[in-house]
């Protein structure tokens, strides 16, 4: 005899969707029919078995990675508020906050002027060779230009200037001295583990320099912020630099240290030896 | 302290207390992050994926109406990160380690035993991957996400009838996938 029931209410049934009298129709059903209750057993233990699927714990950084997500949001809020005040008072604050900044910007458009001027009226032939020198000098102050507003910006009061300060720390070529000196001051002393976070970042385009490795393995013990801790972690394990071992075997000596970043820097070290 | 229904913080996070915030995270991260692993299985970028849910949240605080539930809202918004992945990351959901099994499976099994639940967990695990993401994304919204029918009904914008129907021919195709894998192996 084939049976008549709907299959999509077992389905019901399973999920517990259906109504008092319903249900008890179904159950009346089952009691009799072979054929959907083999149906419903087969699906019942499907759907069981999918809760022992399992899900990896995550990693442990999701908390800390929201607080700075959020402090970052908040920062860029706070600042926007500031940047949709009125035009006049937007102008007094550019001058007042950011002079150095203001000042530099203004100078490079004059520089950048200058420049085209001269290619634009470089005359047909003759004093090419005289011009080019001119040109180079001007793109080499333009350089060293954008090197003191970047220097400028990392002394800003606000944490998201200095941020936009270590962003621009990319644009300057070569591995410039000053720049990696005033970098590590930041990663050091800077009171923000945002802004410290970002140092970091901007610190590990210049590892073929093995000052600067040295200086990030310098760094671990002056690391507080568990996220900080934990980022230099990653670089050392991506560098497989084994001289991190010592410092941060005396970090696991610090008895306050975050439980997460305590289990994965023995991990680290675990990986390095 | 904790008393404030979802729908009270979302709306003081729209009235510019972006801090309570964290009090939504602290409920919900694990859920998210269970429904973007189910969905993806890959555990990096499940996390990743919580993070970029949540700053959605916060970008997108204006729209909140608190006419519906902050819940659906969340996922919601979570399966368009869901799908940007894909769109992205032109693959389907992927493996993961085998030897995770070994810490959910206990309770005196002898060895055989444990091998054959492993098993079967690991085929079932593949007939559900193989799935196509409609019928993928019902059953994790409704088996992992423990979700009402008219919840799911909301997230995904369609009526309560279309989640029954969607919800049993999910059912219906996973098992006959899991059949399938079953008898290839």
């Amino acid at each position: 005899m084939k049976c008549e029931n709907d299959k999509a209410q077992l389905t019901l049934y399973m999920n517990d969707q259906l109504m008092p009298a319903e249900r008890a129709a179904m159950e009346r059903h089952l009691a009799t029919c072979e054929d959907c209750s083999a149906e419903l057993e087969a699906s019942m233990q499907m759907w069981n078995l999918m809760e022992e699927i399992p899900v990896p714990e995550p990693s442990g950084n999701m908390q800390m990675r929201f607080n700075v997500m959020l402090d970052t949001y908040k920062d860029a809020v706070a600042e926007r508020k500031l940047t949709s005040l009125g035009l006049i008072e937007k102008l007094k604050q550019l001058f007042t906050l950011q002079p150095a900044f203001t000042m530099a910007y203004s100078i490079i458009l004059i520089v950048a002027g200058v420049s085209v001027g001269l290619l634009l009226n470089r005359p047909a032939q003759g004093i090419v060779a005289g011009t080019t020198p001119q040109i180079d000098k001007l793109s080499a102050q333009v350089h060293d230009l954008k090197e003191t507003v970047t220097l400028a910006l990392l002394q800003n009061p606000s944490a998201s200037e200095r941020m936009r300060g270590v962003s621009f720390t990319s644009e300057i070529k070569g591995e410039n001295k000053n720049i990696i000196s005033a970098l590590f001051v930041t990663l050091n002393n800077d009171d923000n583990p945002n802004v410290r976070l970002v140092t970091l970042e901007a610190l590990t385009h210049y590892v073929n320099d093995p000052a600067v490795r040295e200086g990030l393995i310098q760094s671990i013990e002056e690391q507080d912020s568990p996220l900080v801790q934990s980022a230099l972690a990653d670089v050392m394990l991506k560098l497989q630099e084994k001289r991190s071992v010592q410092p941060f075997k005396n970090l696991l000596k610090q008895k306050d240290l975050n439980m997460m970043v305590r289990s994965k820097i023995q991990e680290t070290i675990t990986q390095l030896i | 302290m904790d008393i404030l229904t979802d729908n009270a913080l979302m709306l003081r996070v729209k009235s510019g207390d972006l801090d309570k915030m964290s009090l939504l995270f602290r409920r919900y991260n694990r859920p998210l992050y269970g429904f973007l692993f189910h969905m993806t299985g890959r555990q990096e970028q499940s996390e990743d994926m919580v993070q970029d849910v949540f700053y959605r949240m916060l970008k997108g605080r204006h729209t909140f109406t608190g006419e519906g539930e902050f819940k659906t809202w969340m996922y919601h918004l979570a399966r368009n990160v869901v799908k940007d992945f894909f769109r992205k990351n032109k693959h389907k959901a992927s493996h993961y380690d085998a030897s995770l099994y070994t810490d959910k499976l206990t309770g005196g099994m002898v060895a055989d035993e444990m091998m054959q639940r492993k098993m079967e967990i690991e085929q079932l695990r593949q007939a559900i991957n193989s799935l196509n993401d409609e019928s993928r994304e019902v059953l994790v919204l409704s088996r992992y996400q423990e979700l009402k029918y008219a919840e799911i009904a909301e997230i995904l914008g369609v009526s309560e009838g279309a989640v029954k129907v969607r919800i049993h021919r999910a059912i219906n195709q996973l098992k006959a996938m899991y059949q399938t894998v079953e008898t290839k192996n």
